[in-house]
């Protein structure tokens, strides 16, 4: 009896062993779900508003940072603060090092950046490898004190050294955008010229324009092949003028003035413009106040179209392949043993020793792999803002990133992305509250934090789980089992 | 010479305010175990109370009662909602929950007072003293700072040292068990830990605001050297806490009087790195043992 019993445990023992020795089971299962997760996002990303593009973007920067937050706070228990100063390294490395690169377009993305790319990485794990250093030495208040510094110290080194790091300025980046167009981005072959754009421009074939902007409250669209067609060069100046690759291309180019920014165009009601008017202005001509506050050529107007790129589906599908390459390492490290030892470490350091891991060399990973995502998250970042200086990243930022984490789930990497759509989600949501109700500037612009740090008080003390921590812990009381919510 | 003199001069009154806040800091590590990150909210949103109580009647005196006031109700209130329910189940929820309350008093602060700086009027000239045909980094408001100051330690000391108060207190942080069973009420002793604590953080802004402005945000820079004060004292000594934070205010003025004032947060982090190096548990503080 017993040693029928003796038998069938070992062979059990065995077939978990097998299941760790042979992990290629599990990463191509993961390689497949992140695969397919990457295919379904860049499906979103061409067909959608590409003012909602440029949430994505965020969105897939904030989840690149937040999976390290993950390991970090969540899995490892660290409290950091210092991650958004891992981002600014991140950040000003890519700034510092695309700057000198040879420009060679090679799907999409140029060599320099992704160069760049792997400096910022190998910038963060140095940083993040002296911080987890003295970080593993360190327990709970002491290392979320230190990390603070850090979070307030890093942009005091910008200013610092201001000729390399351009002080309290930052520096402006030279955006290495794909010379090809985001048609030759590989990403695009779904991209339908006809679905793109934000305007439907109805010209008058005989050269006369009539060009009308059928702007929804949402998103118009523009055929393209229209456009191209029936537009008049000679008499659309004033169209043609309109309807730049940068206005369609980048709000944030835009800052000047510029009448008809994407943005404007892409709620239309926001500013009042409806089709009519801006008809109206177009079919007079050059002369009048939308053509004046334009001046661009239009050689670049029809490249812009000829190539259908747009910035911000370009900054989006680039911070999600960044992201979805993150999550896969992420997926693989917290699902696998590496994730069971920060666990074994942060629920009790002195029995994981005492079955031979190594608490201080567990924090000290999990703090060099955090720092890694962070610093490549900052890489993004930056290119996504065209800009990187202390005042984005701030303890703000580090703030926010402690802030989703907990929202979405501390221990989980799904819990990582819920997190970083409420960041992304919630300061919109509160904007236009705000606009509908007409509150005035000081409330609607302290509202969001005011929520997260009310939210934070209330999830740790209700559902220390986080979103995700929560259902499952329901799941899990459907089936009769329990666990803790950060398990 | 007389340069480092005056550097240091300078330096006091800003130390002490450090040492406030760190003391502050300390009170609640002695009570509750745990690192209120959100200290120097709770002194900036007491500050900005003061604030308007001494804009509307011009009474300094007024307004730092008034902040004392409701220095302690904050951190009581702050203990009852958030500290209480968290602390014993998840420790690092409870660090979370303190900058919860942090961003939560920040944004709420912007909501009711905005978010441009103000200046706080002192209530005594601020400029440098003219002694002896020179004049000296010292103003009579300085002065007022370390005055007030001195008057808050050697109370909270005779406090913990000579009242039957302040022994039950000390006794229910070294060993609450212990304490409980001895009859003393240790519930009650974590609520006046954080009152107190409270209060001091508020004296510490009221007396900060001077000498620059006050926005929701201008409080953090102190946060870190406070908290690089506390934990070189050793984070449960009230006595390293008072002289590390002046010390740290002697450095930063030295700092920023050689080189640039946006290079203190730097020295501050490079202090408080070396000394969780090579003495993580502060020059005056106990060495902690652990029950497996």
């Amino acid at each position: 009896m017993s040693k029928v019993e003796g038998v069938s445990k070992v062979e059990s023992v065995s077939k978990v062993k097998g299941l760790q020795t042979f992990p290629g089971n599990r990463i191509i299962w993961h390689a497949l779900i992140v695969g397919v997760v990457w295919l379904l996002l860049l499906l979103l990303n061409n067909n959608i508003d590409p003012l909602y593009s440029s949430y994505l973007a965020l969105i897939a920067m904030y989840a690149t940072a937040m999976f390290g937050m993950t390991i970090l706070v969540g899995l490892s228990g660290q409290v950091s603060l210092g991650n958004g100063a891992l981002m600014a390294v991140g950040g000003y490395v890519f700034a510092l090092t695309s700057m000198n690169w040879e420009t060679v377009p090679i799907f999409g993305w140029q060599w320099n950046a992704i160069w760049s790319m792997v400096f910022a990485g190998l910038g963060g794990v140095l940083v993040g490898g002296v911080v987890g250093g003295l970080a593993a030495r360190l327990k709970g208040p002491y290392l979320a004190g230190l990390t603070l510094g850090l979070a307030v110290g890093v942009p005091a080194i910008t200013n610092r050294f201001p000729e390399l790091l351009g002080g309290e300025n930052g520096l402006m980046l030279t955006v290495p955008y794909p010379d090809g167009g985001y048609a030759a981005a590989g990403a695009a072959a779904s991209l339908d010229p006809g679905a793109e754009g934000e305007l439907e421009s109805t010209t008058d074939p005989g050269g006369d324009q009539n060009g009308e902007l059928a702007t929804d409250d949402q998103f118009a669209e523009l055929d393209l092949s229209e456009f191209d067609q029936e537009t008049d060069p000679d008499a659309g100046l004033a169209t043609e003028d309109l309807l730049t690759e940068e206005d369609f291309g980048s709000g944030d180019q835009l800052a000047d003035g510029d009448l008809l920014t994407e943005e404007d165009f892409g709620s239309g009601d926001q500013l009042g413009l409806d089709g009519t008017d801006i008809g109206t202005d177009i079919g007079t001509d050059a002369g009048t106040d939308i053509g004046a506050d334009l001046n661009v050529d239009s050689d670049s107007l029809l490249d812009g179209f000829d190539s259908g790129f747009i910035i911000e589906r370009w900054q989006a599908s680039m911070a999600i392949a960044v992201a979805c390459i993150v999550a896969f390492a992420a997926l693989n490290l917290v699902r696998g043993r590496q994730g069971r030892v920060w666990k074994a470490v942060r629920d009790d350091p002195i029995a994981a020793a005492v079955v031979g891991i190594s608490p201080s060399g567990s924090k000290v990973s999990a703090f060099v792999v955090s720092s890694l995502f962070a610093a490549l998250a900052g890489a993004v970042f930056a290119q996504i803002l065209s800009f990187i200086g202390p005042g984005a990243f701030g303890l703000g930022l580090s703030l926010s990133l402690l802030v989703g984490i907990v929202l979405g789930g501390r221990a989980s990497l799904l819990g990582a992305i819920l997190g970083a759509i409420l960041l992304v989600w919630l300061p919109e949501l509160v904007d236009g509250l705000a606009g509908e109700r007409g509150w005035p500037e000081q409330i609607t612009n302290n509202a969001p934090n005011l929520l997260y740090g009310l939210l934070v008080v209330a999830v740790v003390l209700a559902a220390p789980g986080g979103v995700t921590g929560t259902i499952r812990s329901w799941v899990d009381k459907a089936r009769g089992k329990a666990r803790s919510p950060l398990s | 010479m007389t340069n480092f003199i005056d550097y240091l001069l300078g330096g006091f009154s800003n130390g002490a305010v450090i040492a406030l806040m760190a003391l502050a800091l300390v009170l609640v590590w002695r009570s509750t175990r745990m690192v209120n990150f959100a200290q120097v909210g709770q002194a900036m949103f007491t500050t900005y109370i003061a604030l308007t109580v001494q804009q509307s009647t011009g009474n300094w005196v007024l307004a730092l009662v008034v902040a004392l006031l409701a220095g302690s109700i904050l951190g009581v209130v702050v203990f009852f909602l958030v500290i209480r329910p968290v602390k014993n189940s998840d420790t690092t929820g409870a660090i979370i929950a303190t900058f919860g309350v942090l961003i939560a008093l920040q944004a709420g602060a912007g909501m009711i007072w905005g978010g441009d700086p103000e200046g706080f009027v002192p209530p005594v000239d601020n400029a440098g003293l003219e002694i002896g045909g020179r004049i000296w980094p010292v103003s009579l408001y300085d002065l007022l700072v370390l005055a007030v100051t001195a008057v808050l330690v050697i109370g909270l000391t005779l406090l913990f040292t000579k009242t039957s108060l302040g022994l039950s207190m000390r006794a229910s942080a070294f060993n609450p068990e212990v304490a409980r069973l001895s009859g003393v009420r240790v519930n009650r002793m974590l609520i006046t830990g954080w009152a107190i604590a409270g209060a001091t953080g508020a004296i510490g802004g009221v007396l900060i605001a001077p000498f620059s402005t006050i926005s929701p945000n201008s409080f953090d820079i102190l946060l870190v050297f406070a908290f690089t004060a506390a934990v070189i004292g050793g984070l449960d000594s009230l006595i390293g806490a008072v002289t590390f934070g002046i010390g740290t205010g002697l450095v930063i003025s030295l700092v920023s009087g050689y080189s640039d004032s946006g290079n203190a947060p730097i020295v501050a982090l490079v202090l408080l790195a070396l000394n969780l190096l090579l003495k993580p548990d502060g020059v005056f503080g106990h060495h902690g043992s652990r029950s497996v």
